[in-house]
């Protein structure tokens, strides 16, 4: 075990709960039972003031949102949640052995769940002439149904590569969908 | 250190060590060639055979074979009744066998053979009447163990071979390897034909084990090769292995009580239980129906890797599910079988306890486990 592993496992930085309001991601594996909650508080400008987690698993996962959370704080909530989609970044970072890859991905999981949930808040609440559907990269209903239309995009990918929309938390992925879908009638 | 883990393997003792020493230097002859070395080392051997059969009550050294560890006597014994035995596709076994049966009798379901998986109540134990019912004219092997190596609840041996006797023509088969050197056995009065024993769970090196033969009963060889063994297992023998697994058989029977190793289980035991709310004993409560030295615990809430990491952190040694399986991570098929609840299936460990362990260890160990308890509850995304 890496030395920052076994420090982040032995002591773990940030247990608990970000203080309200907060957005909250859970992640649980039915392969080895380990559960994790990471919650974060945001700024005004939607800056990740603090994080903080709860789990019960191994060595690698508590390690790991130990880490994150430590990382996202200041980072914009598209910077954590690309963060969060790249667990296998992470565990090379700490050397974690191949059949412990899916901790990270756990702690990973979490931390993306968390600024999803702030994704879907932000975005019902957003009051703008456009409707917002992707919240990370800001990208707007107009411009997602443009983008597929003149370039006849067929997929998710394809659009996150246009305009960015669906890269980060994801969670506005099923909105894409849709408007892929009604591009088709 | 403080090694807690003596259900996964013991040091090797020093009165053993010491016994195999000249077979590691002066005495280094093939038990099979005739000179004054050989000889030698066939004595050697054969003294072994005698502390083997003693200690686990065989009738007659010859019923000992010596082989390379428990789960080659698992093996062999399985395989080896169902070779005699070619019309015969049933097979009973239970539910928390070790993983040199279990996997067996797994791989002979998908040969075809009709295999009764019994199961266990909330406490570990075997329900005799689902047995009872289980046999068949077309049985041929009854695989039952002795000594769970989680939970250490012992199964009744000799009733179980009371009854697979009076109720059919089985062969019946103890996987013996946790209880060997624990509790006091006497083969030679239960209907027992075969019983697998491994030397490491007994202070002896890693690398030997032994098949108990009863008389009369037929097993073809599983090693073929030379005529070692009586042309039982072919293989030049390990001599200095066996002659340390008899040194630890002969220590075994002079120290037979174990009420030092109890002591410090109980106290061990009773101390986690009362000391820490969310921790739940697995297996039946009554200690004279489990292994003396074995305490299986679940912490509720708190996943027992991480408790494993801690205590180790401390130095202090322990397993959580099964010793040999702690990195693949699906919970223990025991704990599954007891109906213990996943949330605390989980945070399973397993003390067990062993002749070089002390009272200042365990009051050790009972002073950090509640604080890394603690720690890990009011981490944990369950508890309340
Ligand atoms: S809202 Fe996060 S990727 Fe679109």
């Amino acid at each position: 075990m890496i030395e920052t592993l076994k420090d982040h496992f032995l002591n773990p930085r940030n247990v608990g709960e970000a203080d309200e309001p907060r957005f909250t991601g859970r992640a649980g594996s039915f392969v080895c039972g380990a559960a994790a909650r990471l919650s974060v508080q945001l700024d005004e400008s939607h800056n990740v003031t603090e994080a903080r987690f709860k789990a019960a698993g191994c060595e690698v996962l508590i390690a790991s949102l130990s880490i994150l959370t430590e990382r996202v704080r200041g980072k914009t909530t598209t910077d954590a949640a690309l963060m969060g989609q790249h667990p296998e970044t992470l565990a090379v970072e700490l050397s974690v052995e191949k059949d412990k890859v899916h901790c990270v991905q756990l702690a990973c999981d979490a931390l993306v769940a968390a600024i999803c949930e702030y994704s879907d808040v932000a975005r019902n609440e957003w009051i703008g002439e456009e409707a917002l559907i992707c919240t990370c990269f800001f990208v707007s209903e107009q411009t997602i149904e443009r983008e597929i239309r003149d370039k006849g995009l067929t997929t998710v990918s394809e659009v996150t590569r246009a305009c960015n929309a669906g890269g980060g938390c994801g969670s506005c992925q099923p909105l894409i969908v849709e408007l892929l879908e009604a591009s088709w009638d | 250190m403080i090694y807690l883990d003596n259900n996964a393997t013991t040091a090797v003792a020093p009165e053993v060590y010491e016994a195999m020493q000249p077979y590691l230097s002066k005495y280094f002859g093939n038990p099979s060639s005739p000179h004054a070395l050989g000889r030698h080392m066939k004595h050697a051997v054969e003294d072994a055979r005698i502390e083997v059969a003693s200690l686990i009550g065989a009738a007659d050294p010859k019923e000992i074979v010596f082989t390379s560890c428990g789960s080659e006597s698992d093996n062999w014994a399985i395989r080896g009744v169902l070779a005699t035995r070619p019309d015969k596709k049933h097979v009973v076994t239970t539910l928390v066998e070790h993983e040199a049966v279990r996997n067996v009798c797994h791989q002979l379901e998908k040969e075809g053979y009709d295999v009764t998986w019994l199961g266990v109540d909330g406490n570990g134990e075997l329900d005799l009447e689902e047995l009872r019912n289980a046999l068949r004219a077309d049985t041929a092997l009854v695989s039952i163990m002795l000594a769970n190596n989680e939970t250490g609840v012992l199964f009744p041996m000799r009733e179980i071979g009371h009854i697979v006797r009076e109720r059919s023509g089985a062969v019946f088969h103890v996987d013996g390897v946790q209880a060997v050197g624990k509790v006091p056995i006497e083969l030679k009065s239960c209907n027992v034909d075969l019983f697998a024993l491994s030397g490491h769970k007994l202070h002896a090196p890693q690398g030997v084990g032994a098949l108990y033969v009863r008389s009369g009963v037929e097993l073809p060889s599983f090693i073929l090769g030379g005529k070692q063994e009586e042309g039982r297992r072919a293989g030049t023998l390990a001599v200095p292995n066996i002659v340390g697994l008899g040194a630890a058989c002969s220590l075994a029977r002079i120290d037979g009580d174990h009420t030092l190793i109890e002591s410090l289980r109980n106290q061990l035991e009773d101390g986690i239980l009362e000391g820490i709310s969310n921790a739940h004993l697995n297996g039946i409560a009554d200690r004279t129906k489990r292994l003396p030295n074995t305490s299986s615990i679940s912490f509720e809430h708190v996943d027992g890797q991480s408790i494993l990491a801690h205590l180790d952190d401390k130095g202090i040694c322990v397993s959580t599910g099964s010793a040999c399986h702690s990195s693949s991570h699906t919970a223990s098929p025991t704990l599954k079988a007891m109906n213990v609840p996943y949330s605390m299936a989980q945070g399973s460990i397993r003390f067990s306890v062993g002749r070089y362990n002390t009272e200042e260890e365990i009051e050790t160990t009972l002073d950090v486990l509640p604080k890394i308890i603690s720690k890990l509850v009011e981490m944990s995304p369950t508890a309340k």
